[in-house]
C-alpha cells in the first residue's frame, strides 16, 4: 500500500469553496440556531472570496447547504439581476456545480438581501438571509458583550423604550426596515434589513430561514412554523409600508412592494421589487406558459 | 431569459472588472518577482495583515490588486482559507530569535546590547529626485562591525523579572496543538489570550496606529516606553510524523514590548508580535495591550472595541458594502417618514421649553 | 391610581402588631481585607420608614445595594413577605432578581447617572420600568409615566426632555417616579437629596414625605445627614465599621442616644 493510494488525490479547492472543517462547523452552529430560535450563534466565519459585507455570512450558510442538485436564486434588493447578486450567483454555482435559477418556485434555495419573495416559500425550500448587524440590541448597547447577556436575561426594556419614544416624538414607529421581532416568544431578533412588508412572512412560515452575518461572526434561524411577532405596542398596529394600492407600471401588477422610480416631472412611477415576478406576471400577459405561485399578500393585504 | 440583455446585471459587472484590470496589465511572474524584490515592507505588512507568510503570493496580490492594500489582504485571507492546516509548529521564545534589530528605550544599555540594524530612524528623508534625471541611486556598501553581534538575544523582560521589577502573570501551560486558533473560532469577550494576540498580529497597520495614537496621546491610561522592540527571523520548527522536529525554514518577525507602572507598583507589559516587519503596528499594537485591562466599555482603548474595529478585511469590505444598492431599506424609511408627515400624530409630544 | 390610605396614614406605628415585610439576618460582606459589613441584621415593618445612619465607609450604602439585590453577601439571608415569594432572596438566579428588582423594588440612587438612563426622555425612563413589567400599551405607559412623575411633583410640560437637561433636583425627581411607578413594595433611598441646594433638598425631602404620608410606601432611607434621617424616619439604624451599633425609634436616638458613637453623631449635629 502507498500513501497515494490511501488519500484522495489534490484538488485545488474543495467542493462548495469551504473546507470540510469549516463546513462542519456551521452545520453545528446552524442545528444549534435551529433548537433555539432567533438566538445568534457565535460561528468562526472564513475569509471567503468576496468582501466582508457583501453577503460572505449568507454564501457561508448557502455553501453549506449546497448539492449538485441544488437550484438557487440569489437577489439583492429583490432583483436577481442585480450585480451583487448576479455575482454571487455565479460563484454558488461554479463551486458546487448546482442549477442556477431567478424562479422563486423553482428554487431549493434562496440566497437574498433585504426581501423576502412575494411568491410563498414552501416547506422544501430555505431561505438565507444576508444579515449586515445581526444585533437588534445594538442602537442601545454597542458593547457585544453586554448585548449578549442582555439577551440572556430576555433584557429587552430599552428596545422597547426606543419604540415608545419614536411615537412621542413623531406620532408613529420610525423603524423602517430590519424591524426587530420577537421570536417563539422569547429571543428578539433583526430579520436582516428587510422593509416591514416582508416581516409577517417569516411568522409561521412553512420554510426554513437562516439569517447569517459573516462580518460580524454570528447566524440564527427561524424554524418552519415559528412565531416571529414585530415588537409592537397592544393600541398601536403594525403597519407596513404603505404599498398596497400601488400599481408597478411595467407590469400592471398591484399590491406588492414596489420600488419607487422618480420622473423628470416630479411624479413618481413604482415598480415590483420583486423582479422576477413582475417578469413572469408580463410573459403571463404574453401568452407564455409561466406558473405564478400563490403570493404572501393576496390583494395587497397579508391573510391573518 | 430575454430580459438578462435589457438589464445586464452580469454583463455590467464583468465589463466592470476588465475595466479595471486592463489598467494593470498583463501580470507574469517578472512583474510579481520584482514586486516582492522592490518592496519588501510592503510585502512584510501585507504578510502580517494575511496572517500568511509567503512573498511570493503576497506579491502576486499585490500585483492583482494594483497595490490596494485591503484586497490584497483580502485575496491572500481567501486563499488562505482553503488551505488545510498541516501541522502547528514549535513555540518560538525570545531569546531563540535570530535578532536583527533589538533596541530599548528603557534603558541607555542593555545586557546583550542595543543592536540598531536596519532603520531609517535617524536617516534625513530626502527624495532622490536625481533618480528621475537618469542618475540612479546606489546605496553605500554596509561597512561590517569589527565584533559581529551575537545573532540570539536575552529578553529584556526576562531580567526584569529577575530584578522583581515587572509584574509576571500567571503562565498558562497549553499544549501547541490546543491553542485557540482565531480562524477557526469566534473571537468572543473578554477574549482569551491567544485570541487577542492573534487579533493584534493580523490587524489592519493603519487602525492600528489610529488607536494606538489616540492611546498615546491621553485617551488611554498608561503612557507607554518601548521596553524592547525587535526584527528578527524565527525559525519555523514542526514535528515530523516520524517524531522528528526540523525547520520549515525562517519567517521574518516583528514583536514590540512596551511597559508603564501599573497599579500594583511594578511594571505592566503590553504584547504585540506580527509576522513580517513592522514597527509601528507592533509598537502600537502593544500600546493597545497595556492599555486594555480595566478600560471602560466603548472607550478607544478597551479590547472589544480595538479588536473590533482594526480587522482590515472586516473593516474595509463594510466600508465598501455602503456602494451596495440600498433603496428597499431606504423606501421602508421613506414611507415611515411620510407617514410621520402626513398623518395627524395621534399622540402629540409634550412641547418642550427650550 | 394614587392609593391614599389615609386611614393607615393617621395611624400611630404598631409596629410589633403586623409581621416585618423586609427581614435581614446574619449579612457579612468583605471586599478583599475590607469588612464592609458584619453580621448586620435588620427588619422593616410595612408602611414604615427605616433611616440609616452612618458616616462614609460604615457600610450603609453596602447594605442598601444588598437590599435591592445588587450584590450577593458572603453570609446572610433576606427576606420579603410578598405573595409569590419565599425563601432566602440572595439565593435568587439572575433572572429572578432581576425581575424582582425590576417590578418590586424601587431605588433613587444619590448619583442619578446610576439610576437613570439620560439619553432617553424623562417618561421614557419611567415607561421602561413599566415595559420591563410586560406593559404593553402605549397609551397605558403614556398614562401612568405622566401619573408617576406628577405624584413626584415633576412638572409634566418636561416630560419629554431627557434627563441630562434637568437640573439635580429634578433629575430626583424622575429617579423618584421611576422608582414609584410600579407601586413597590419597597422603595430604597441612598443618599437621595445628598448634593441638592439646601432649598431643593426641602422641596424633594417634602415630596418624599407626601407620597410616604399618601401610599404609606415602606421606604429604607439611608443618609449621612442626621437632619434628612430626622425628617424622614420612624426607626432609625446607626451603622459604624460594618456593624449596626444601635437601633431604635427615632425620637429614642435623638432625644436619648445610648452608644458612644451616636452620642458624638447628634451632639455633632445638635
Amino acid at each position: 500500500m502507498t500513501i497515494a493510494a490511501l488519500t484522495k488525490p489534490w484538488q485545488a479547492l474543495s467542493y462548495g469553496f469551504l473546507d470540510a472543517s469549516a463546513k462542519r462547523e456551521l452545520r453545528r452552529k446552524m442545528l444549534k440556531a435551529i433548537a433555539v430560535p432567533g438566538c445568534q450563534m457565535p460561528y468562526a466565519s472564513r475569509e471567503v472570496p468576496m468582501a466582508r459585507g457583501w453577503g460572505t455570512g449568507g454564501l457561508q450558510v448557502t455553501l453549506t447547504l449546497l448539492r449538485p442538485s441544488s437550484v438557487v436564486k440569489v437577489i439583492d434588493q429583490g432583483a436577481d439581476d442585480s450585480v451583487n447578486a448576479a455575482s454571487i450567483r455565479s460563484f454558488l454555482s461554479k463551486v458546487s456545480g448546482a442549477t442556477e435559477t431567478w424562479d422563486t418556485t423553482a428554487a431549493t434555495i434562496l440566497q437574498s438581501r433585504h426581501r423576502i419573495p412575494e411568491e410563498r416559500l414552501r416547506a422544501d425550500q430555505v431561505l438565507v438571509l444576508q444579515v449586515p448587524n445581526p444585533e437588534p440590541l445594538r442602537p442601545v448597547e454597542p458593547n457585544m458583550s453586554i448585548a449578549r447577556q442582555m439577551h440572556a436575561d430576555a433584557d429587552y426594556g430599552r428596545l422597547w423604550l426606543i419604540l415608545y419614544e419614536q411615537i412621542v416624538r413623531s406620532g408613529r414607529v420610525m423603524q423602517g426596515a430590519a424591524y426587530p421581532s420577537l421570536v417563539n416568544g422569547r429571543h428578539v431578533m433583526t430579520p436582516s434589513p428587510i422593509p416591514r412588508w416582508d416581516v409577517p412572512k417569516l411568522h409561521m412560515a412553512q420554510h426554513l430561514t437562516f439569517l447569517s452575518a459573516g462580518r460580524e461572526k454570528r447566524l440564527y434561524a427561524v424554524p418552519p412554523f415559528t412565531r416571529v411577532e414585530p415588537l409592537v405596542f397592544s393600541d398601536i398596529p403594525y403597519q407596513v409600508e404603505d404599498h398596497a394600492a400601488l400599481t408597478c407600471h411595467r407590469s400592471g401588477l398591484r399590491g406588492y412592494f414596489m420600488n419607487e422610480i422618480p420622473q423628470d416631472d416630479g411624479s413618481a412611477q413604482f415598480e415590483l421589487s420583486d423582479s422576477h415576478l413582475g417578469i413572469k406576471a408580463i410573459r403571463q400577459a404574453e401568452g407564455s406558459a409561466v406558473e405564478i405561485g400563490p403570493t404572501w399578500y393576496e390583494n395587497g393585504k397579508m391573510p391573518q | 431569459m430575454a430580459y438578462v440583455a435589457t438589464r445586464g446585471g452580469a454583463r455590467a459587472i464583468d465589463q466592470s472588472e476588465r475595466l479595471y484590470r486592463a489598467e494593470l496589465g498583463p501580470i507574469d511572474a517578472a512583474r510579481v518577482d520584482e514586486i516582492r524584490r522592490a518592496l519588501p515592507m510592503l510585502i512584510d505588512r501585507v504578510m502580517g495583515e494575511a496572517s500568511l507568510y509567503e512573498p511570493d503570493l503576497a506579491a502576486l496580490a499585490l500585483a492583482q490588486s494594483g497595490g490596494d492594500i485591503y484586497e490584497a489582504v483580502l485575496l491572500l485571507r481567501a486563499w488562505r482559507t482553503t488551505q488545510p492546516r498541516l501541522t502547528i509548529a514549535e513555540p518560538v521564545l525570545q531569546d531563540q530569535l535570530f535578532t536583527h534589530r533589538r533596541i530599548s528605550a528603557a534603558f541607555k544599555d542593555i545586557t546583550g546590547g542595543q543592536i540598531l540594524g536596519p532603520s531609517l530612524d535617524y536617516a534625513h528623508r530626502l527624495l532622490a529626485t536625481d533618480v528621475l534625471q537618469g542618475q540612479p541611486y546606489v546605496p553605500a556598501p554596509v561597512e561590517p562591525a569589527a565584533t559581529p553581534a551575537p545573532a540570539r538575544q536575552p529578553s529584556l523582560a526576562a531580567w526584569q523579572k529577575v530584578q522583581g521589577l515587572v509584574a509576571d502573570p500567571a503562565r498558562a501551560d497549553v499544549a501547541p496543538g490546543d491553542i485557540p486558533d482565531l480562524t477557526r473560532e469566534p473571537l468572543l469577550f473578554p477574549a482569551q489570550r491567544a485570541h487577542t494576540l492573534q487579533s493584534l498580529a493580523r490587524a489592519d497597520t493603519g487602525g492600528m496606529l489610529a488607536l494606538g495614537y489616540a492611546a498615546m496621546r491621553g485617551y488611554g491610561n498608561a503612557h507607554p516606553t518601548v521596553n524592547e522592540l525587535r526584527l528578527a527571523e524565527a525559525e519555523v520548527r514542526v514535528c515530523h510524523p516520524r517524531g522528528t522536529v526540523f525547520s520549515a525554514g525562517r519567517v521574518k518577525v516583528s514583536q514590540a514590548e512596551v511597559t508603564a507602572k501599573g497599579k500594583s507598583g511594578l511594571l505592566e507589559l503590553g504584547f504585540c508580535a506580527t509576522l513580517g516587519w513592522n514597527e509601528v503596528k507592533v509598537i502600537s499594537g502593544a500600546t493597545l495591550d497595556l492599555n486594555a485591562p480595566g478600560a471602560a466599555k466603548g472607550s478607544p482603548v478597551e479590547e472589544e472595541f480595538v479588536l473590533y474595529h482594526t480587522e482590515p478585511v472586516e473593516a474595509s469590505g463594510f466600508c465598501i458594502h455602503f456602494k451596495l444598492p440600498h433603496y428597499v431599506t431606504f423606501q421602508s424609511s421613506l414611507d415611515a417618514l411620510r407617514g410621520a408627515k402626513q398623518t395627524t400624530a395621534p399622540h402629540q409630544p409634550e412641547k418642550v421649553p427650550a | 391610581m394614587i392609593a391614599i390610605d389615609t386611614a393607615l396614614a393617621l395611624q400611630a406605628p404598631q409596629l410589633m402588631t403586623t409581621p416585618p415585610l423586609l427581614t435581614m439576618a446574619g449579612v457579612s460582606r468583605r471586599y478583599g481585607d475590607v469588612v464592609a459589613l458584619q453580621d448586620v441584621s435588620a427588619t422593616v415593618y410595612p408602611g414604615e420608614v427605616l433611616g440609616i445612619v452612618g458616616e462614609s465607609g460604615s457600610g450603609k450604602s453596602t447594605l442598601l445595594r444588598m437590599m435591592n439585590l445588587e450584590d450577593t453577601p458572603d453570609a446572610g439571608d433576606y427576606r420579603l413577605a410578598l405573595p409569590d415569594l419565599s425563601g432566602n432572596l440572595f439565593d435568587l438566579d439572575r433572572f429572578a432578581r432581576r425581575m424582582l428588582c425590576a417590578t418590586r423594588i424601587g431605588i433613587v440612587y444619590q448619583n442619578p447617572h446610576l439610576g437613570l438612563l439620560m439619553k432617553h426622555t424623562s417618561s421614557g425612563n419611567v415607561a421602561e420600568r413599566l415595559l420591563i413589567a410586560g406593559e404593553r400599551s402605549f397609551a397605558t405607559l403614556r398614562g401612568r409615566a405622566r401619573e408617576a412623575l406628577g405624584a413626584s411633583e415633576f412638572p409634566l410640560e418636561r416630560m419629554d426632555a431627557r434627563p441630562i437637561e434637568l437640573s439635580g433636583g429634578m433629575q430626583q425627581r424622575v429617579q423618584l417616579a421611576k422608582a414609584i411607578a410600579l407601586e413597590p413594595a419597597l422603595l430604597l433611598l441612598d443618599e437621595p437629596t445628598t448634593g441638592l441646594d439646601v432649598s431643593v433638598q426641602a422641596l424633594v425631602l417634602d415630596t418624599l414625605k407626601r407620597l410616604q404620608r399618601d401610599r404609606a410606601i415602606t421606604m429604607v432611607i439611608v443618609s449621612h445627614d442626621l437632619g434628612v434621617i430626622r425628617t424622614m424616619a420612624d426607626r432609625v439604624m446607626v451603622m459604624r465599621r460594618g456593624r449596626v451599633v444601635e437601633q431604635g425609634l427615632a425620637d429614642q436616638i435623638f432625644q436619648d442616644p445610648q452608644h458612644e458613637y451616636t452620642q458624638q453623631l447628634v451632639h455633632a449635629k445638635l
